[in-house]
């Protein structure tokens, strides 16, 4: 599968030198063709995603903008995290999903992988994005990164101190823990 | 103090006297006080007169005028607050208490307050006269005094006038200075019985009928009536009734005359005024009452014709004619010898009589108009018969203009009264249906319908069962209104129909008409629409009352409205046994006129269907005769296919239908499918599915010792029918022959248990229940009673469920799908309006059920969730329930 899935981004990367000799001329046209199909992309996405029922994650296109979403993931259970709800937003570029959607925390999350402005550091979301990811596979990575955090590179060095600890770490959850106002 | 005075201001003439002149001056000073004191003191003797005036020659000589007349007015001063004042007052000295006490007083003493008062006016209008004649002779003393040393005589009227002006303010100010704060009530109230005297003896010179209704009435109202006023009346009454009535008149004149003369004229006039609006108040109060079923307006103009301004020419007239008492003994009534009918056009109406009449009207206006609409509910309710009530309220209100006050009085009595959980949303139709009717009466703009109808659309709109109330209520006279009045058996819309229709006609005759001086009589009637009126929804001739169109605006959309239609209409027709659909065809045409022959497309499609069915029915009929002719292997079922009706549908066009699956008997299955050969062999590649729990069998059920007759379910049908070879049955085994689920076939069954067909019985091992058919007449079933053939209908089922999926199924079916993005979406933005979640699901829903439903479907979806609890609604925005 991420074989596959590595060639199709391959692919892509190898035509994109391939049109650049071509004038400029058709270019804004081949855009907004792909504009077209990263739209129908993120609408059956956010069809899939409201069908499929997951517990505990959910995402919505703000209002107008489809390229941008909101988020809202809840901390599994029988983690630290469990019964603290985090909304994220998601920023998807206009190459998507041939470029990773850019995912912040708006709720301030203490986590080992999350920095105080909420940037993620997950590697799917970077260097290891691939197309075939979507949105769902998107917030259940980081819902799951959530229990089990990568403590070797950490944003947080304190929270990665301190994840040894759980039962200190679950008290600075709550402590650091605001619900998201409606 | 007159001569220090005196003798202050004449100083620098003094210098100038000699001293005979000023012996001379102070003799006769001296004389003229002492004629003065004569003079007042002297009761009626005006002898003391000439010896004044020569005294007064003697002053005027030198130049003492004002010295005079100041002393003279100073004395008659004294000499009324003295003798004229306190004698008045003293008088109404015993009824300061009462007069605090208004329930007492009317019986206790009404003839003595008229007397004291008469009384007490005589005597200070007799002492007011005699002082005035005392002044008139000091004028006549200093007149004679001017003309002998100046013949002009310019200056005399003006000095005469002065000096009476200047004594007419002295009186009514030593009056008004010692005037007791029970007085004007007094007053007020003597007016308020002569008044009532009056408006009896009117009515005494009416009809005998009415007469005695007038005597009821204020017999019920105890209206501050004097047990003396009926025998009076009796004997004044008929004939004596212009004499009597002229010589109350008189009275009251000469009180308010008398009252003028002591300077009391605004004080006079604010007390009848005030019992005169007393009375009309309470004389509309009785007329209006709470029956709405005639027009009082009329008559309570007549009765103001009648009563207070009768009164008030009288009264003004009397007043004008006589001012000078001498002649008030033989004034005649102008009106005392002229009929009623012609007052209104006698040219000695004066501008304050006219203005009088304005008065009165707008305040009998604004009385009725304020009752009628504080009981504009309950006129409303019963709408047909209280037209009078509203044409009266109509013209009331064209005069007073105070439309507002309806709009909001009768706001909040909707509120109060119609849109609360305990009103039935038929009831609440039909009121806003009254109230379209009334208020384009009053307000053929239809303004004011616009404020007072959207209280009642919003809430109808939060209503469930709006849509199919409105359908029944539109296509349904009889079924709309269970308990209504008027003529039931016309549905709304025909009526509808016929007031489009005599409309219609009536603008055809105006056409016809139309011509340059029928043009400007139009522009001649033209009236600019109320300032409450909204400028964009166009002028009033554009703008015409539709009540379809505001019913139909309670829903949002006639498609809506269409589509519950077309599901009441597949009921209905479904359960029919014929094929007689005219009266639904006679209300799709008239639908079709309102809502477009496209809309309504697929309801035609369904009756063509019956008219089809109808007649492949008899096609297939008639296949039978030939067959059994041809071949008698079929003559058997051939038989009985004669009792085989279908009605044969395209499922497209129909709503959906609730399918229900289980085993016919055998030989009607054997019939059904029969049937459907036949069908095939004629439309030949056509095949029919049957719908096997659809439509009405009619039941003939033979026992021992009766036949009993039922129209029912084909479901109750076969479950009767299994009871033919077997008396009694295991709940179990007979839901397995019929392919019933165990939990319906109880269900079901229980329709024969309460018809005493079948008893049940608890099955002894515990299996479940035994059926049993009751053979003979059990004394307790209700049947038996009946002895026999007695024909049962069958209304809809005890669960109630149709055989089409009503629109609210339909809707919640479409719906579930966008439920989970309404979800996704509040999980993410937390709260949302009812206008947000609309317009997202319209961005975002586009894949493959798009999104298409109006915002009211949306919002009744939407409630739906709130009252299972999944949603929470709370100021105008919709959260997740936690």
């Amino acid at each position: 599968m991420a074989s596959v899935n590595a060639q199709m981004e391959e692919r892509y990367q190898g035509n994109t030198p391939a049109a650049a000799p071509i004038p400029k001329q058709p270019l804004p046209t081949a855009k907004c063709v792909d504009t077209q199909s990263v739209l129908k992309r993120l609408q059956s996405e956010l069809m899939a995603l409201m069908m499929s029922g997951d517990s505990g994650i959910s995402a919505f296109p703000e209002e107008d903008n489809i390229f941008c979403w909101k988020g809202t993931i809840t901390g599994s259970k029988e983690t630290v995290f469990e019964g603290t709800e985090y909304k994220l937003s998601l920023a998807f570029p206009n190459d998507y999903p041939f470029k990773p959607p850019k995912v912040k925390f708006e709720t301030a999350c203490f986590h080992p992988n999350v920095d105080v402005y909420g940037n993620i550091c997950l590697d799917i979301l970077q260097d290891k994005w691939s197309s075939a990811y979507d949105v769902r596979t998107i917030l259940l990575s980081i819902q799951s990164l959530l229990g089990e955090p990568n403590t070797s590179s950490p944003l947080n060095t304190q929270a990665a101190h301190l994840w040894s600890n759980q039962e200190e770490y679950r008290k600075m959850v709550e402590k650091l823990y605001k619900p998201p106002i409606a | 103090m007159a001569d220090a005075t005196a003798a202050v201001c004449n100083l620098a003439i003094l210098e100038a006297l000699s001293g005979d002149a000023v012996q001379e001056i102070s003799e006769s000073y001296v004389g003229f006080c002492a004629a003065t004191e004569s003079l007042l003191s002297g009761i009626g003797d005006l002898s003391a007169g000439s010896e004044m005036a020569r005294h007064v020659h003697r002053l005027c000589k030198y130049q003492l005028h004002s010295l005079v007349w100041e002393h003279f007015l100073t004395s008659l001063e004294e000499n009324f607050e003295r003798n004229g004042a306190v004698k008045f007052w003293q008088h109404f000295e015993p009824y300061r208490d009462i007069s605090i006490s208004e329930v007492d007083r009317s019986h206790v003493c009404d003839d003595q307050i008229q007397e004291v008062l008469c009384k007490a006016l005589e005597e200070i209008s007799l002492e007011n006269q005699y002082q005035k004649k005392c002044l008139l002779v000091l004028v006549d003393a200093l007149q004679t005094y001017k003309d002998q040393v100046l013949p002009a005589k310019c200056g005399a009227v003006t000095k005469k006038e002065f000096l009476l002006s200047k004594y007419q303010l002295m009186i009514s100010s030593v009056l008004m200075a010692s005037l007791p704060r029970h007085f004007p009530e007094i007053l007020r109230w003597y007016f308020k019985e002569r008044l009532e005297e009056l408006s009896a003896t009117m009515a005494g010179e009416s009809t005998d009928h009415f007469d005695s209704q007038e005597n009821d009435e204020m017999d019920v109202d105890g209206n501050n009536r004097m047990p003396s006023e009926s025998s009076r009346m009796d004997i004044d009454g008929g004939l004596h009734g212009d004499f009597s009535e002229n010589k109350l008149i008189k009275n009251i004149g000469k009180v308010v005359s008398d009252l003028r003369g002591i300077g009391f004229i605004s004080m006079a006039e604010d007390a009848y005024a005030s019992a005169i609006f007393l009375l009309l108040k309470a004389k509309v109060n009785d007329l209006a009452g709470d029956d709405f079923r005639s027009s009082v307006l009329d008559s309570i103009k007549e009765w103001i014709q009648a009563v207070p301004l009768h009164f008030l020419h009288a009264l003004l007239s009397f007043l004008g004619d006589s001012f000078s008492y001498e002649r008030s003994s033989d004034i005649k009534s102008p009106l005392a010898s002229r009929p009623l009918s012609c007052y209104p056009g006698s040219d000695n109406l004066s501008e304050g009589l006219v203005r009088w009449q304005l008065r009165l009207e707008y305040f009998a206006y604004e009385t009725l108009q304020d009752l009628r609409i504080g009981k504009l509910f309950e006129i409303i309710v019963d709408y047909p018969e209280s037209t009078p009530a509203i044409e009266d309220l109509k013209r009331c209100l064209e005069y007073t203009g105070q439309h507002s006050k309806l709009v909001e009085s009768f706001i909040s009595a909707l509120r109060y009264r119609l849109l609360t959980a305990g009103a039935s949303t038929n009831d609440i139709l039909h009121q806003y249906v009254s109230t379209i009717k009334a208020l384009r009466t009053i307000d053929p703009a239809g303004i004011f319908l616009e404020a007072v109808g959207e209280p009642i659309r919003e809430y109808l709109r939060g209503r469930k069962d709006t849509i199919k109330c409105i359908v029944t209520m539109l296509t349904d006279g009889t079924g709309g209104n269970p308990n209504g009045t008027g003529n039931a058996s016309d549905s709304l819309l025909e009526e509808l129909n016929r007031e489009e229709e005599n409309q219609e006609n009536g603008a055809v005759e105006d056409n016809f008409n139309t011509d340059d001086k029928q043009a400007w009589i139009a522009a001649a009637c033209w009236e600019p629409d109320p300032v409450e009126a909204d400028p964009l929804k166009g002028s009033r001739s554009h703008r015409k009352v539709d009540i379809l169109g505001m019913i139909v605006g309670i829903i949002g959309s006639k498609d809506q409205l269409v589509n519950e239609y077309r599901v009441m209409l597949a009921e209905k027709l479904l359960n029919k046994s014929d094929y007689d659909i005219d009266s639904e065809i006679r209300t799709l045409e008239l639908l079709k006129i309102h809502f477009g022959e496209s809309s309504m497309q697929k309801c035609e499609i369904m009756l063509n269907d019956l008219i089809d069915s109808k007649r492949t029915n008899s096609n297939i009929k008639a296949t039978i005769g030939q067959a059994s002719q041809t071949s008698t292997v079929s003559e058997d079922s051939g038989n009985s296919l004669d009792i085989l009706d279908a009605t044969i549908i395209s499922s497209n066009f129909w709503p959906p239908i609730q399918e229900e699956v289980f085993n016919l008997p055998g030989p009607v299955d054997q019939l059904l499918s029969d049937y459907s050969r036949r069908y095939t062999e004629i439309k030949t590649p056509r095949k029919l599915q049957w719908k096997k729990n659809l439509g009405i069998v009619k039941l003939e059920l033979q026992f021992e010792d009766r036949e009993v007759h039922f129209m029912v379910a084909p479901v109750h049908a076969a479950i009767i029918m299994q009871f033919q070879e077997q008396k009694s049955w295991n709940s179990k085994k007979l839901a397995a022959v019929m392919g019933l689920p165990i939990d319906v076939l109880n269900r079901k069954i229980n329709f024969w248990i309460i018809k005493g067909i079948i008893a049940e019985t608890m099955d002894q091992e515990g299996e479940g229940h035994i059926y049993t058919l009751l053979e003979g007449s059990g004394d307790s079933t209700k049947n038996g009673g009946d002895g026999g053939s007695c024909e049962e209908l069958l209304a809809v089922d005890d669960e109630g469920e149709g055989s089409v999926a009503s629109v609210e199924d339909q809707l919640r079916k479409e719906m579930t799908i966008y439920e989970k993005f309404i979800m996704g979406m509040l999980t993410n933005f937390g709260s949302m309006a009812l206008d947000r979640i609309h317009n997202t699901l319209k961005m975002f829903c586009v894949a493959d059920p798009t999104y298409d439903k109006s915002l009211q479907q949306l919002q009744s979806f939407l409630s739906g969730l709130v009252s299972e609890e999944r949603l929470d609604f709370k100021d105008g925005v919709y959260y997740l329930k936690k």
